[in-house]
């Protein structure tokens, strides 16, 4: 992935990323505004199911190489917005997307993007760790198997599983089954299955939910790396593990609002709404 | 209910009336049901197995040489799972695997023959598994061997059918066809020369040999697959002058049941025979086959008179007869094998097909899902329609309409396919709505087209409950009778069926024929006989089907 992305000329012009496009190195440790390049932006966005209203107008525009937390209460419409970003949602019989989500300047909504290639781009990880019921280097080779990219299968397994820093504990029994690995261990797995076909960015809704404080400390660090060359979004319930790893926070409350989205530091430090702080400091209910 | 007695210092009592009256309700409504069971079972085996004409010391000596050591050994490992389920296991296998051999020789020898065989088989396979081995061996990056394999299996397929059509509707001229099926007809001479048992060794047994190998070696890491795979083919030569022996069963049937049988079974004692408690289970069936001989010699030496049986090798491989002591079911065993075959292609196709659609393609809502419903409930009541009405329908439809000719192969193959379609369709359904939907999350969610889904995630997942279902499906195929009484199936066919336009008789059938027939013979020892043979079959089926859901159970 080159840094500048150059937009094609027959784009919409509003649809360009007209802003951030850097020159700069973008993965510095203290991100500064001007130099981020935005992978995501959705403006105006409204989600529906059936009648009812989940998301209410939401404007984020979520940065290249860093971490990009959604918190807020449940059923305040995250894993609804994180759906919409790859297109999850065209599943949902029920559900109707009215707005604009742009992944790299192109609305995912047009009628020309083909959902499927768009999923090929952007990869997820859900809250429960679900691998196949099939071994654990199959699992690894999924998504490269079913794209056709099968050259150098094992050497492309052993680097994910090595990325996924799972490597060394299954190494000796690739072919055993998933789902003989304990919890930690499947959603370390399912991060790898995701980050094997090298997408651009990864989606990961409560990826640490069902797991004890040590796996969840290792799937952190793990995160933590993976933003080093992927954009990372991540839904998550855990305040302080939204402040350790993440650079940006988006606040959601209850009726699918987007309340405050900023760095996280200064989120966390001094939240501009009294409800944000109430939420974050446990008040809230 | 231990105590009746309340105490004041206890917690007090709540009244279990109900639940107890309930509990024996239940119990007597199954004890019932059994029992009924058992006592039918046992008078028809009766008839079947000549049992009046034994003496009392014929019963002693097989309750002491067969029924104790089985009872016995059964008790003995009654609390070892292990043991049950490798016990329950091989004899699912030997049942199962006779169906299987059973399968074999009515395909390959007598429905396809030979001949056809190995020209159709060499025809398809020999390119695709050249190109196939040459991507795997020579040049592995060469993607272009793999397609054209693919394209080769389907275009060989297409080539062959239309040539078969074209041989049936004799053409006479010379067409293109002739010059891309030529090597076909050289595949002929050449299977002429090599002789029945040739062609199956070469093309059925080896193949077999080698993918049992594979298998024992991608489950067990030492050579267990290499020493079954030359023990199968000791036995299959070793046992050839035995095989002579017997009239009804040539050469070729021998190496299907080889394939058939004894493969299977090696596969399963290679796979379970390292571990002490599954090696015991494997004891099992020889017990019973040990305490069969043993009875048998005891009753030799003895002179003890023995039973007269109806249920015995000469009914199995006897054609028709108006005399009891001839009469046989071989043309209708046959003819169900044949039959059966052609209802599990057309079911397992149509079947799996529809319930794929209506679960992972019909959406649920909008005008397209009040369709879906409506088809749905339709399949449903389509589930419960009495037999006969199929029948009809298939008297109306495949002999009136399409005139087809009356009794014949096909016509019975569709009528039981259109019988158990909603069955299966019905249970495929159960067994995809099954699959979790976070295994198809998973599948989208890495980028997969919903066709990679479903054949990747959605039908490895339901196989098992697929298979299950369709297995139980065709048992009730197996046994209907109605229906084929009313498209004009014979219950007097002397032929084993050769072709699927070719007359047939039907297991149940001819058992409904014999019934009628003025000797008492009939009615007091063949239909018994040919009861016991149904059940049989019958039952291995299920065995199968069971022990196919709890391979899977036991997975997840
Ligand atoms: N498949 C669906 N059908 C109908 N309504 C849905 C569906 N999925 C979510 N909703 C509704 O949309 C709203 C937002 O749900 P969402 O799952 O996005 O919440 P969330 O923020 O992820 O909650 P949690 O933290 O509990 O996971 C909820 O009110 C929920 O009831
Ligand atoms: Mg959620």
């Amino acid at each position: 992935m080159s840094k500048d992305v150059t937009q094609d000329p027959e784009t919409d012009s509003e649809k360009l990323i007209s802003t951030d496009v850097s020159t700069d190195d973008a993965d510095g440790d203290v991100p500064d505004e001007s130099q981020v390049r935005t992978v995501i932006e959705s403006q105006d966005l409204d989600v529906f199911y059936g009648d009812t209203q989940a998301l209410q107008s939401i404007d984020l525009e979520i940065p290249a190489r860093q971490v990009t937390a959604m918190i807020g209460p449940s059923g305040c419409g995250k894993s609804t917005f994180l759906r919409c970003i790859n297109r999850m949602n065209d599943l949902i019989d029920i559900a109707r997307v009215e707005g604009e989500l742009l992944f790299e300047g192109k609305n995912v909504y047009d009628d020309d993007v083909d959902p499927v290639a768009l999923r090929r781009r952007i990869g997820m990880v859900f809250q429960h760790p679900n691998p196949f019921p099939k071994s654990i280097y199959d699992n690894v080779a999924y998504g490269l198997k079913i794209q056709d990219k099968t050259e150098n299968l094992d050497q492309k397994v052993e680097q994910a599983l090595k990325r996924a820093a799972l490597w060394d504990e299954v190494k000796d029994r690739l072919d055993e089954s998933a789902l003989d690995l304990s919890g930690g261990q499947q959603q370390r797995l399912c991060i790898a299955r995701a980050i094997a076909v090298d997408p651009e960015v990864i989606l990961m809704d409560e990826p640490a939910s069902a797991l004890d404080p040590i796996a969840t400390s290792q799937i952190e660090d793990l995160i933590e790396e993976l933003a080093e060359e992927f954009t990372v979004v991540i839904v998550t319930h855990n305040m302080q593990q939204a402040a350790r790893i993440s650079d940006k926070t988006a606040v959601f409350l209850t009726g699918g609002e987007l309340v405050e989205f900023g760095n996280t530091n200064e989120i966390f430090e001094n939240p501009e709404s009294e409800r944000v702080e109430d939420y974050i400091t446990g008040k809230f209910g | 209910m231990a105590t009746d007695t309340t105490t004041d210092d206890g917690f007090g009592q709540v009244s279990r009336v109900k639940g107890v009256v309930f509990e024996y309700l239940t119990l007597a409504a199954s004890l019932l049901g059994i029992v009924s069971l058992a006592i039918l079972l046992s008078y028809v085996s009766y008839d079947a197995f000549g049992l009046d004409a034994a003496a009392p010391a014929w019963y002693v000596v097989f309750l002491l040489t067969l029924v104790a050591p089985s009872a016995g050994f059964l008790w003995y490992v009654r609390d070892r799972s292990t043991v049950r389920s490798s016990i329950s296991g091989v004899l699912s296998v030997i049942l199962g695997g006779t169906l299987v051999a059973l399968g074999l020789v009515v395909v390959l020898s007598i429905i396809v023959g030979p001949d056809v065989w190995f020209a159709h088989s060499l025809f398809i396979l020999g390119p695709t598994l050249a190109l196939l081995g040459y991507a795997r061996y020579v040049d592995d990056s060469a993607v272009w061997a793999g397609t054209a394999a693919g394209v080769w299996l389907f275009v060989g397929a297409v080539l062959t059918a239309i040539d078969d059509l074209l041989l049936v509707f004799g053409q006479q001229l010379a067409s293109p066809f002739d010059l891309v099926t030529m090597p076909e007809e050289l595949l002929l001479q050449a299977a002429i020369l090599l002789g029945t048992p040739g062609v199956y060794f070469l093309t059925v047994l080896v193949p077999a040999v080698v993918l049992a190998d594979r298998y024992v070696a991608s489950r067990s890491n030492d050579r267990r697959g290499h020493s079954l795979a030359v023990a199968l083919v000791l036995v299959t030569f070793a046992a050839v002058p035995l095989v002579d022996t017997v009239p009804a069963v040539s050469r070729g049937s021998w190496l299907l049941v080889v394939v058939g049988f004894l493969t299977p079974l090696g596969v399963y004692v290679a796979l379970n025979a390292a571990d002490s408690d599954s090696r015991l289970g494997l004891a099992f069936p020889l017990v019973v086959l040990a305490g069969l001989f043993a009875g048998r010699l005891v009753v030799d030496v003895l002179g003890v008179a023995r039973p007269e049986p109806w249920f015995d090798w000469q009914l199995l491989t006897s054609s028709a007869s108006a005399t009891p002591a001839d009469a046989g079911l071989y043309p209708a065993i046959i003819g169900s094998v044949f039959i059966i075959v052609l209802v599990a292609v057309f079911t397992v196709v149509f079947g799996v097909g529809a319930a794929v659609f209506l679960e992972e393609y019909a959406s649920s809502s909008g005008p397209v899902g009040k369709v879906t419903r409506f088809i749905q409930v339709n399949i449903s009541n389509l589930a419960g329609v009495p037999s006969v009405v199929y029948g009809l329908l298939g008297l109306a439809l495949f002999l009136r309409l399409l005139g087809m000719g009356a009794g014949t192969v096909i016509v019975a193959a569709l009528t039981l396919s259109l019988l158990i379609l909603p069955i299966v369709i019905i249970s495929a359904q159960e067994a995809i709505r099954s699959v979790p939907d976070d295994m198809r999350q998973a599948g989208y969610g890495m980028g997969a087209t919903r066709w990679q889904v479903i054949k990747t995630v959605v039908l490895p997942e339901a196989l098992p409950g697929i298979l299950t279902g369709t297995i139980l499906a065709l048992g009730r195929a197996i046994g209907e009778t109605a229906p084929l009484i009313l498209i004009g199936i014979a219950s007097f066919v002397t032929w084993a069926p050769d072709g699927v336009f070719s007359r047939v008789t039907a297991m149940p059938m001819q058992i409904y024929g014999w019934a009628f027939y003025p000797d008492p013979g009939f009615r007091h020892g063949v239909v018994p006989a040919g009861v016991i043979t149904l059940l049989a079959v019958l039952l291995a089926m299920n065995s199968v089907a069971i022990f196919v859901r709890n391979r899977y159970e036991r997975s997840t």
